[in-house]
């Protein structure tokens, strides 16, 4: 179904957003954006709009459910709060991330070889 | 994993939650872009900036909007939907082609419905019994050139004892034999319907449970155990009106009390048998039945039996059932045993219905293909858009597949009601009782599976037509233009030529089948089987008690029966023979003293009164006939018929000649042994069936007096003046006023059996010409839809042509001209596929040659003059076109 080669890339940013509602309690998708935006000091290039493909996708697994709302500025907006489940998700694809960042870490350390002519 | 599941199944249903979604999804999308403005509103952005803004970086609407569905739902699937709606409403806006085309695909995939569930049914599915693919059965062929017998598939007990006991090949043997018994009910003693007697291992062989009761033990085979008996489903629902209670009642058969055990279900039909007793398998004689172990052939059993049989030769010996000095076993299976030369039939008839779905099929190419030309712009412009070439060609083929999916609905409705006709006409004896010929999951599946292909086969032809052109510069033509679509004329052209030559090869074939059946209907047979009864007798026991007694009796009766019946009002001539003519014969090895001969005489001989050569009106050519004298002192003496004489005595005259009927001198019958007849007289010709080829023909034959022997079936014939059947109250009231102890046990009418005999070809013509006929039918709309086309394109050329000055007769001439060469070059086609096709009809064909001309000339002119037709009516619209209008038809 076309997951194979996002697969990475989905992962980043699925496991993105549950750590963003882990840490901010219940958001709306723009909130959701603007604290990865800023969280990521504006180096990560985001598309808003795939928020919201991944947002539909965390909430048919079930990691997230979603809710209509009023904002702060008295707005309706949908809130998504992180689910019992989707914590446990997180922290398993959190380890995941960092024994993986690790292992990335060590293995570019290695040094390079001179080619020989 | 479950969370997996979850989302697959969400993504599913979100299908069916299209609107809802969408729009909880605008909202948020537009309290996201608010939300975003007024943040770069705040930090002082212009109110378009802030907007500009927004959206660029939410990445545009729709693009997020596209992602958030390809997330939450199937996008495969949804794009196939989305083919499918299109299809349906892109069909339903050419309602008329439509129509035509699932019309011509229904007959196609209905009459290929019919088909394969006459061919599953019968050779994959055919009878009940457990393994019965395994089962084979096996005779002796007496490989002797003369001799009285050219085989026997009946054992006697030492035989079956030695095949038992020393075969490698089988699992496990039954043995049976035909068995005929009397019922006394205590008012009347009758007949049943034959059943058979087999071992007692015979049912758990079969592996069918009873329908009420038990089968045999092998307790019930053992010399004292009580008798016991097991019913088949119609005698018990013919004679008992299907009474339950008669089970475990004793009933009086052949005046001994049997007990009635078990009763077997409505598809239980070993052996075509109305009854089973139980026999001891230790001591059995009769035919056999093996179960081959897995994996063994037929061939195998057949060299292992053969063997068995060989080393037994040397210390065998019997009178009644003696081994000939050269035979080999010949094996079979069941299937086999049963179905024969039907099996070929069928064959024939299944390849003949997949020419007809070919020439369904390539109707539907054709027409789907003018639709695509029209579309050319249509198609040119999605590609324009970016709809890639994958997802234009599914888009073409899920419009054939819709189509298909309608025509194989339709068809099975179809082939629901065609297989009743169908089945009805299969000749009676065909096909063994137990197979049940309907439609069934299996056959309903393979409809789809044909669907499938249908849509693909259909689809093929647009899909070329996509695939292959350039699009950029369709969209630039006003997709109007001739030359533009030269290339797919020749592709349509292509189409209509196969389908030309493919209703050709089966016009021919019914065509053959046709005159065929017509000489075989039509032949003189040498007498005139109108008006014509015959009825056999079936004698009580006490006409079979000693030789000589039987004989006279026997004869006796004969003689005052055909007194009786003579004195009938109505009956102009009467006679007793064997058999009756001209399907049922038998024959025997000829010896002439003085004429030796290396091949088989076959002699069909007839033991028959003196009145048979008048109720047949059979001339005498020389000498004299047989007469009530010769038939009164038991001579030997002997009528030969014209074909005898000129095959066996060229240029001589046989009269005084001494002949000997080998098959009489077998030991059990009760028949003059090593005797020689005189030839008294020659009679013509009359006309038998041929087992070879299937038609008639006249066999050296020979006339002996019905009082020399006392074995054969007395079989009586009563010329009438009207319709024989009247007499037939008359004829058994006569019957049991002469002995009240005898019964008529079949009777008919000597044109009534030739109609039954009739009844394959018969299925056959109907069947291929049922056939023939839709194709042709395709054929016409076939060319006709070409036709039609071809003319509303060129109505722009037309239309000059006829502003210049061009007749009415030129216009039909050009139009006829194109459409004779396309119906010309499918006739050579298809004339030609069929002297290579026709070959496989040798056996179904006598009478005619399979390359027939007439036949061939026939369906010539038939197909060009219908296809013509096809075409006249579209050609005449050519001929009205209005210049003026047509100029301006842009």
């Amino acid at each position: 179904m076309g997951h194979a080669k996002l697969d990475l890339l989905q992962g980043t940013l699925d496991l993105m957003v549950l750590q963003t509602l882990a840490s901010m309690g219940p958001l709306h998708g723009y909130g959701i954006a603007r604290r990865i935006e800023q969280a990521s000091g504006d180096e990560v290039l985001l598309n808003q709009g795939t928020i919201y493909a991944a947002l539909v996708r965390l909430q048919q697994r079930g990691w997230i459910s979603a809710e209509w709302g009023t904002s702060d500025n008295n707005r309706k907006a949908k809130f998504y709060s992180i689910t019992k489940r989707g914590r446990k998700q997180l922290a398993e694809d959190a380890a995941y991330w960092q024994r993986l960042s690790s292992v990335m870490d060590r293995v570019l350390a290695l040094p390079e070889v001179e080619e020989k002519p | 994993m479950i969370d997996r599941l979850r989302q697959s199944i969400l993504r599913f249903f979100s299908l069916f939650r299209r609107t809802r979604l969408d729009r909880d999804l605008d909202a948020e999308l537009a309290s996201h872009l608010q939300m975003q403005i007024e943040d770069h509103l705040s930090v002082g952005m212009t109110p378009a900036e802030a907007r500009r803004v927004a959206f660029i970086k939410l990445g545009g609407l729709e693009q997020t909007k596209e992602s958030h569905r390809y997330s939450r739902g199937i996008p495969l699937l949804e794009g196939l939907l989305q083919d499918l709606r299109f299809a349906l409403r892109s069909l339903a806006r050419n309602r008329g082609l439509a129509f035509v085309s699932i019309f011509a695909l229904a007959l196609g995939m209905g009459a290929t419905t019919v088909m394969f569930s006459v061919v599953y049914n019968v050779f994959f599915d055919p009878l009940p019994y457990k393994n019965f693919n395994r089962y084979v059965v096996f005779g002796i062929q007496n490989l002797a050139s003369v001799g009285g017998w050219k085989g026997r598939n009946f054992f006697s007990p030492e035989e079956v004892r030695a095949f038992r006991e020393q075969n490698h090949v089988f699992e496990e043997v039954i043995v049976h034999n035909g068995y005929r018994l009397l019922y006394d009910d205590g008012k009347f003693v009758r007949h049943w319907p034959r059943g058979e007697e087999v071992t007692t291992n015979t049912f758990e062989f079969l592996g069918v449970p009873p329908l009420l009761g038990r089968t045999f033990s092998e307790e019930d085979g053992r010399p004292a155990a009580p008798p016991v008996f097991i019913m088949n489903y119609r005698l018990w629902q013919d004679k008992f009106a299907a009474d339950p209670k008669i089970l475990n009642t004793v009933f009086i058969l052949d005046g001994k009390p049997r007990i009635l055990i078990g009763i077997m279900p409505r598809r239980f039909n070993f052996f075509g048998a109305s009854f089973w007793l139980p026999m001891n398998l230790s001591q059995a004689g009769g035919s056999l039945l093996g179960r081959l172990k897995p994996g063994v052939s037929v061939q195998t059993a057949g060299a292992d039996l053969d063997a068995i049989a060989h080393a037994l030769q040397k210390t065998y010996r019997s009178e009644m059932l003696p081994l000939p000095d050269k035979f080999a076993i010949v094996p079979q299976t069941l299937l086999d045993s049963f179905i024969g030369g039907f099996r070929k039939t069928l064959y024939a008839l299944f390849a003949a219905v997949l020419l007809l779905l070919l020439i369904a099929c390539s109707n539907v190419a054709n027409l789907l293909l003018l639709r695509a030309t029209v579309r050319d712009r249509e198609i040119a412009m999605r590609a324009a858009l970016g709809a890639s070439r994958a997802r234009l060609v599914r888009q073409l083929l899920s419009e054939s597949f819709v189509l298909a999916a309608f025509a194989s609905a339709a068809g099975c409705v179809l082939a629901y009601f065609a297989l009743k006709v169908v089945v009805a006409l299969i000749p009676a004896g065909a096909l063994p009782e137990e197979v049940v010929i309907r439609m069934n999951t299996p056959i309903l599946f393979a409809v789809v599976g044909l669907a499938v292909l249908t849509a693909v086969l259909c689809g093929l032809a647009p899909v070329l037509h996509v695939m292959s052109a350039d699009l950029q510069s369709r969209l630039a033509g006003s997709g109007k233009n001739v030359e533009g679509h030269f290339r797919h004329g020749r592709m349509r052209a292509a189409l209509v030529v196969g389908e030309v030559a493919l209703s050709i090869v089966l016009l021919i074939g019914a065509g053959l089948l046709m005159r065929s059946f017509f000489i075989l209907t039509h032949a003189d047979l040498g007498f005139d089987p109108q008006n014509v009864l015959y009825f056999r007798l079936n004698l009580p026991s006490a006409y079979h008690t000693d030789v000589d007694v039987t004989r006279q009796k026997k004869n006796a009766l004969t003689r005052q029966l055909l007194d009786r019946l003579r004195a009938l009002p109505g009956v102009t001539s009467v006679s007793e023979s064997m058999l009756e003519p001209p399907i049922q014969y038998d024959w025997s090895d000829t010896i002439i003293p003085g004429k030796p001969h290396s091949e088989r005489w076959e002699t069909h001989f007839e033991v028959c009164s003196e009145g048979y050569f008048q109720i047949l009106g059979l001339p005498l050519l020389h000498g004299r006939l047989l007469s009530e004298d010769d038939m009164n002192a038991q001579r030997h003496v002997m009528v030969v018929n014209e074909t005898f004489s000129r095959q066996y005595f060229p240029g001589e005259d046989p009269i005084g000649h001494q002949v000997k009927l080998q098959v009489l001198d077998r030991p059990f019958l009760d028949a003059p042994h090593d005797t020689y007849f005189e030839i008294v007289g020659i009679t013509g010709d009359y006309k038998t069936r041929d087992d070879q080829s299937r038609s008639w023909r006249a066999f050296p034959q020979v006339y002996i007096p019905y009082s020399v022997q006392g074995f054969s079936w007395r079989t009586y014939m009563a010329r009438t003046v009207a319709n024989p059947k009247i007499l037939l109250k008359n004829i058994e009231q006569e019957v049991r006023a002469n002995d009240s102890s005898a019964e008529i046990e079949s009777s008919g009418t000597l044109a009534g059996s030739l109609q039954e005999f009739y009844q394959r070809p018969q299925f056959e013509l109907f069947t291929l010409g049922a056939f023939a006929v839709v194709g042709l039918l395709l054929v016409v709309i076939g060319i006709f839809s070409v036709v039609a086309y071809t003319v509303s394109r060129q109505t722009h050329e037309l239309g000059i042509r006829i502003a210049l000055g061009a007749e009415r007769t030129d216009i039909l001439g050009m139009v006829f001209t194109n459409s004779l060469r396309i119906i010309a070059s499918g006739v050579v086609i298809g004339l030609l596929a069929s002297y290579g096709f026709s070959r496989f009809l040798t056996s179904e064909i006598s009478g005619i040659s399979v390359s027939d001309p007439w036949t061939y000339g026939l369906v010539t002119v038939v197909v060009v003059v219908v296809g013509l037709l096809a075409c006249y009516f579209p050609a005449r619209r050519a001929t009205r076109v209005d210049p003026m209008i047509a100029l301006r038809y842009e």
